[in-house]
């Protein structure tokens, strides 16, 4: 008996049975292995980069370690010592502060767009969108899969950024909690490369071409950046009110708390503050909200392609 | 032959004109309210009064937080648009194939080649001009008080003639890749990378070794060596565009 003269059986079901996830995974390396390769290369370069420039960084700050950095008078050799830190090893430091800030906007523009733009830029998608898989699992495999590759290469690469940068904390009177150092360690660097990666992948669905769409991704990146840095941070529920004016007096160090601000009732002075040691929290609430809207992401872009005429 | 180019990256140049519009509006405003406090700041008496700190914590806060935004903003224009006005203009055309129908009408490829990336290159200089001088402006009343010259790092690169070397620079090391490269995504990678290197080697090493050392001659230096890398890199780019087989 033939296939054809089967005569169609009521309550089974006749679509063709579904491909496993597992296939999903080699096809999604298959089609973007180039990306992957690349990130993982620029990422190992730096890393590279990162380990001999700390262990030059550590060396360096070793010798300053007898130094006095309030007391220090000019010419010492602690002087000399100290100057050539901040000259040539804070330089550098700094340099690389700035490039860690901008790295998920490159990493997102770089890597998002192009998972779906580049099917719809080349027509591909009408061969990828209607095979057994199904288009919906295919666009929550892929966006899934490289999520959570790029968010471990992240966290790796930021916590060898912060073992590098750890000497300048000292140096340089900075806490974790500073704007621009809060987001490059524990969790909240890994969140924000998600982040970038799925609004890379919605406006590539979005604009449906890749390189106005790398644009956009930057600029929206940047905009969700400074309203959490400029607007959001300052009210996680993990500031303290407080009369105790000792907690601030003496010279700025790590451990100082960050001061949102001061106010006077009657004659009593107010503050209000975060402690360092609350800066496990406000990652947690950081990473958090950024793990929510990088969700919400993911299913902005997955209703576009269900929308999509094929 | 620039109504062609026009028709053909009226996309970039809109952007870019349109960022050029949005970002020299947003200065010259910033320009303005910076050079009003600070005239406010240095005229007040006595030093001490309530009204005096007042102004001085806005100029120390909110005006220098608006500086230090655009500052980052000038310093990171002309590697964006190395990475996303360079690479397209040749490597799209090799991408999609047009490059054969480009390259055989009757203007030839290399006077195509030459137009397009002198046009081009003519646009972003002279915006790059203009938002440099227009920085210089906005930045000026912070060198003092925040003890910052104009040959600090960071800033010598955002005045003068340095930024439109650089943004022209940036732009024919893009070009160049992307011809080198024929593929838009990994050229712009790659165009980021050799950019900080050039600008990562030039800041901590070759700055030093200028047989000058103030701020005009440097400038004209610096821009000299870029503007001669330029036209290298141009040269390279047609060489490469009349060896390519069609």
């Amino acid at each position: 008996m033939s296939v054809l003269t089967l005569p169609a059986q009521p309550g089974q079901d006749t679509r063709p049975a579904p491909v496993p996830w597992r296939r999903m995974l080699w096809v999604t390396w298959r089609q973007h292995r180039t990306m992957l390769i690349g990130i993982t290369s620029v990422l190992a370069a730096a890393a590279v980069f990162l380990l001999i420039a700390g262990l030059k960084v550590r060396h360096d700050y070793a010798g300053l370690v007898h130094c006095d950095f309030a007391t220090v008078t000019y010419p010492s050799a602690c002087a000399t010592k100290i100057s050539h830190f901040n000259n040539n090893d804070w330089a550098l430091g700094n340099t690389c502060l700035i490039f860690m800030n901008f790295a998920p906007a490159l990493i997102g523009a770089f890597t998002g767009p192009a998972v779906f733009a580049r099917e719809l830029e080349n027509g591909t998608f009408r061969y990828a969108w209607t095979q057994g898989i199904g288009r919906v699992r295919w666009t929550i495999a892929k966006l899934t899969l490289l999520g959570l590759v790029l968010t471990a290469l992240a966290w790796a690469f930021s916590q060898l950024y912060s073992w590098f940068f750890n000497p300048f904390l000292t140096t340089e009177d900075m806490n974790v909690l500073a704007a621009t150092v809060f987001d490059t360690r524990g969790i909240d660097f890994a969140a924000w490369v998600l982040v970038a990666f799925m609004i890379g992948a919605f406006l590539g669905m979005l604009i449906r071409r890749i390189i106005p769409a790398m644009g956009a991704t930057m600029g929206v990146y940047l905009g969700v950046m400074l309203v959490a840095w400029l607007v959001l941070r300052e009210d996680y529920p993990v500031a303290i009110n407080t009369t105790n004016a000792k907690l601030f007096n003496g010279p700025s160090s790590p451990n100082s708390p960050w001061i949102l601000k001061g106010w006077t009732v009657g004659k009593t002075e107010w503050w209000r503050y975060i402690p360092v040691s609350r800066f496990w929290p406000m990652q947690f609430i950081e990473s958090g909200w950024l793990l929510v809207l990088a969700i919400a992401l993911g299913g902005a872009t997955l209703w576009l392609v269900r929308r999509r005429a094929a | 032959m620039v109504w062609v180019t026009w028709r053909q990256n009226r996309g970039l140049l809109v952007t870019v004109l349109t960022g050029f519009v949005v970002a020299v509006g947003a200065m010259v405003f910033a320009g303005l309210q910076i050079h009003h406090d600070y005239a406010a700041l240095v005229a007040c008496r006595p030093a001490g009064s309530q009204t005096c700190q007042d102004l001085s914590s806005r100029f120390f806060g909110t005006d220098w937080h608006l500086a230090q935004g655009i500052h980052v903003a000038v310093f990171a224009a002309p590697v964006l648009l190395a990475m996303f006005a360079g690479p397209p203009v040749l490597a799209r055309e090799l991408e999609n194939a047009t490059f054969r129908y480009a390259w055989t009408q009757g203007i030839g490829r290399m006077r195509w080649t030459v137009a397009k990336l002198v046009f081009l290159s003519c646009v972003l200089t002279v915006a790059a001009l203009v938002i440099s001088q227009l920085f210089s402006w906005v930045f000026a009343p912070f060198l003092k008080p925040e003890n910052i010259t104009v040959v600090s790092l960071g800033i010598f690169d955002a005045e003068g003639i340095a930024l439109a070397a650089w943004t022209l620079a940036g732009f024919c090391i893009g070009a160049f890749i992307g011809m080198l490269v024929r593929r838009v995504l990994p050229a712009m990678v790659i165009t980021l990378g050799v950019y900080a290197a050039l600008a990562g080697a030039t800041v901590f090493y070759l700055r030093d070794h200028y047989p000058v050392g103030t701020f005009w001659p440097m400038q004209v230096f610096e821009a000299g060596w870029l503007l001669l890398l330029s036209a290298l890199l141009v040269a390279s780019t047609v060489g490469l565009v009349r060896r390519y087989a069609t």
